[in-house]
């Protein structure tokens, strides 16, 4: 994963780099010698008949953030693969509590919305980044329904691995959340800077004690799924995730 | 074109770097930072979408003169109008134009569309006549908010929102929220912390907080936001360049604290029609905007914007629907009406005994005005003239700038600016307003010149 955001990284700035309006330098490399025939670059201002023509000194180029669009990419293929509108279904479910329609989120992810006039978002804001995580929410809840209470055997997506059938141990739930991590952030948990899987660990752990603790109650996850949805909240919400 | 590999390959690792640069100090990692010094002014900028007819408001005409046909009553709905009053004589037959409406102690004369909006002339400062000089909606659009015409179909300059807060606002959890007004922001020089937060409408905000406790429990998000915290400060500590893992930090701290806190109401438009319920929101045709009002006020009450933008509308009348282009005005007005009346009532966050009314500063807009003549359809196109209102309590009340002319309602030389005399137009309205706040409008325009006649 991390090699595919690098890679659409690069492929962004190529593009750029290809449309032929970043990069150049008219003056040539330093090290080359002089060229003779090379005309000396002039003001505009000093050109004949230019000194009182209103120049367009507005911005024309310069970094900036990735379209909303390849996040969004990132979402989908994390998921399996889905369009968005089987993103959007499978994110609804029955219920409509977890997500809506992409529509309702256009501008606030920072999409176009040429209904409404509303221009693409150049720069991300406190409102895309809780959008987002409203999606990722929504998509890692859809998967514990999807893929933890699929068959044993069955083609899992997100939480590809079999539960244990007690609690798992600290060994099984490092060897389960190694699978998780190298799918959201694309390398070995055990190689992480932090202590990703002690934290990770106590994560799961403590939702599953609030959950024995409700019941049954309110939350439609058995305690094991709430873990392993807590689990995958702090994976797609993670900061790696949208840095690399 | 380009010829040397390596340049291209340095350059090529140079945009790469820059786009990191850029999605480091973008508001993903900056917009919960800390508190600043900021300020303590806020403004609302509002924009008549459509081209609204100054003629029934702002610069109102009764008279049939030159090339002017004045709304009467077989061409507008005019029962819908409170202000409306027959002039004293007819002016064909049966037909009637209006009493121009003012009230006692007011110099601004008002046609019959201007509402309850008449009963603040004090604080009114109407420019008339602004040169606009184009009939085009996207050009008109951008050129009042920005002081630029478009450059092909590009937008060649920062908005006026965007410019106040990138001077005032940075610090604001949300600096400039724009909903639906035609906001921009150019250049490499502005804090990307400014860049207008633009939205559909408020519900549409409001959605991306909402958080279902079907599934998992507040608790549950808690923790994992507790420990998402820690791995960014922990990475931070790591890095070479810890800015955008601190500022994740921040982030991660300060989300949980919009999910479910005050900020969540604030983007709830039934909570915040019960919080303002002065405001018509049943109206027919800007009911639907009154919420964009009543959410500026409650985030400038909880210091939490700088600047709300938003447009009404639309004004865009060439047929027979030009019958309500009054009761559209009017309704538009009495929102503003109930917005400096809410204004009034309401405390300023950070200035003790101060209300919000003295410290917050708005600027009405349209792309043009419409045609003097009736057409065919029985309906005004779009004419290249313009009006602008100002509240503000820097500017004088009561007081109208500029005019347009009496026969053929475009814009007439004002006043000797540094190029001639000349009518004003939309730069010189926005760098005037800049002028007031001590901001030099260079800084943002390429051109406009401030009137310091129309300040106090």
């Amino acid at each position: 994963m991390k090699r595919n955001f690098l890679a659409i990284l690069l492929t962004a700035a190529g593009l750029t780099l290809g449309s032929g309006q970043i990069g150049c330098n008219h003056g040539g490399d330093s090290s080359s010698p002089p060229d003779p025939n090379a005309i000396p670059s002039v003001p505009v201002g000093a050109l004949p008949g230019h000194d009182s023509l209103a120049q367009d000194d507005s911005h024309k180029e310069g970094p900036r953030l990735l379209p909303a669009e390849v996040y969004i990419r990132m979402y989908l293929d994390l998921f399996g693969g889905l369009s968005p509108l089987d993103a959007e279904a499978a994110a609804r479910g029955t219920d409509g509590t977890l997500f809506d329609h992409w529509s309702d989120y256009l501008a606030s992810l920072g999409l176009p919305d040429y209904e409404k006039d509303i221009a693409r978002v150049g720069q991300t804001n406190a409102i895309m980044v809780a959008t987002f995580e409203r999606l990722g929410l929504a998509l890692c809840d859809r998967a514990v329904e999807r893929d933890l209470r699929a068959k044993t055997g069955s083609k899992k997506v997100v939480f590809a691995f079999d539960l244990t059938p007690a609690e798992p141990t600290d060994k099984e739930f490092a060897d389960r959340f190694d699978v998780l991590h190298r799918t959201f952030l694309g390398y070995p948990a055990v190689m992480a800077e932090t202590p990703r899987i002690s934290r990770f660990l106590k994560i799961y752990r403590d939702t599953v004690a609030r959950h024995v603790a409700l019941k049954g109650g309110t939350s439609s996850f058995t305690p094991t799924e709430a873990g392993w949805a807590a689990v995958c909240h702090g994976l797609v919400r993670h900061p790696e995730l949208h840095t690399y | 074109m380009c010829t040397e590999r390596g340049n291209s390959r340095r350059n090529f690792l140079k945009i790469v770097g820059s786009l990191g640069a850029a999605a480091a100090a973008s508001p993903l990692y900056r917009a919960f930072a800390g508190p600043g010094a900021g300020t303590d002014e806020f403004f609302v900028f509002i924009h008549a979408q459509g081209g609204w007819d100054v003629t029934l408001g702002l610069d109102p005409r009764n008279e049939k003169t030159g090339l002017i046909v004045p709304a009467t009553t077989k061409n507008i709905d005019y029962a819908s109008l409170t202000r409306w009053e027959n002039d004293s004589a007819a002016l064909d037959g049966d037909e009637y134009s209006f009493r121009i409406v003012q009230p006692a102690g007011s110099k601004i004369p008002f046609g019959p569309a201007i509402g309850d909006l008449a009963n603040h002339y004090d604080r009114l400062t109407v420019v008339n006549g602004l040169a606009v000089n184009t009939v085009s909606h996207p050009d008109g659009t951008v050129f009042a908010a920005t002081g630029r015409h478009l450059a092909g179909g590009r937008v060649a300059a920062t908005s006026i929102d965007t410019m106040m807060a990138n001077e005032f606002g940075a610090e604001q959890l949300f600096p400039a929220v724009s909903i639906r007004y035609p906001s921009s922001f150019v250049g490499q020089t502005l804090d990307r912390r400014a860049m207008p937060l633009l939205v559909d409408s408020i519900g549409s905000m409001g959605k991306s907080l909402v958080r279902s406790t079907r599934y998992e429990l507040p608790e549950d998000r808690a923790a994992v936001t507790s420990m998402l915290t820690d791995e960014a400060n922990d990475l931070a500590a790591r890095a070479a360049d810890p800015s955008a893992w601190k500022g994740f930090g921040l982030q991660f701290a300060s989300l949980q604290k919009m999910i479910g806190g005050p900020v969540q109401a604030l983007l709830d438009t039934n909570k915040l029609k019960l919080a303002q319920p002065s405001f018509d929101y049943a109206a027919q045709y800007m009911g639907q905007f009154a919420p964009n009002a009543a959410f500026a006020i409650e985030a400038m009450k909880q210091n939490l914007v700088r600047s709300v933008a938003f447009a009404m509308g639309s004004f865009d009348t060439h047929g027979a629907d030009y019958t309500d282009q009054g009761q559209k005005q009017q309704e538009m007005f009495n929102v503003i009406a109930r917005l400096i009346e809410a204004l009034d009532a309401t405390p300023h966050p950070t200035k003790t005994g101060s209300k919000l009314s003295e410290h917050t500063h708005i600027v009405v807009v349209s792309e043009f005005c419409r045609t003097p003549q009736v057409n065919l359809g029985g309906g005004r196109d779009h004419y290249p003239n313009g009006t602008s209102l100002i509240i503000s309590p820097r500017f004088k009340g009561n007081t109208v700038f500029g005019a347009s002319d009496t026969e053929q309602l475009l814009p007439k030389a004002t006043r000797a600016f540094t190029d001639g005399d000349r009518s004003i137009g939309p730069p010189d309205v926005l760098a005037t307003f800049l002028s007031a706040f001590g901001v030099d409008p260079r800084k943002y325009m390429r051109d406009g010149e401030p009137v310091p006649e129309m300040l106090k």
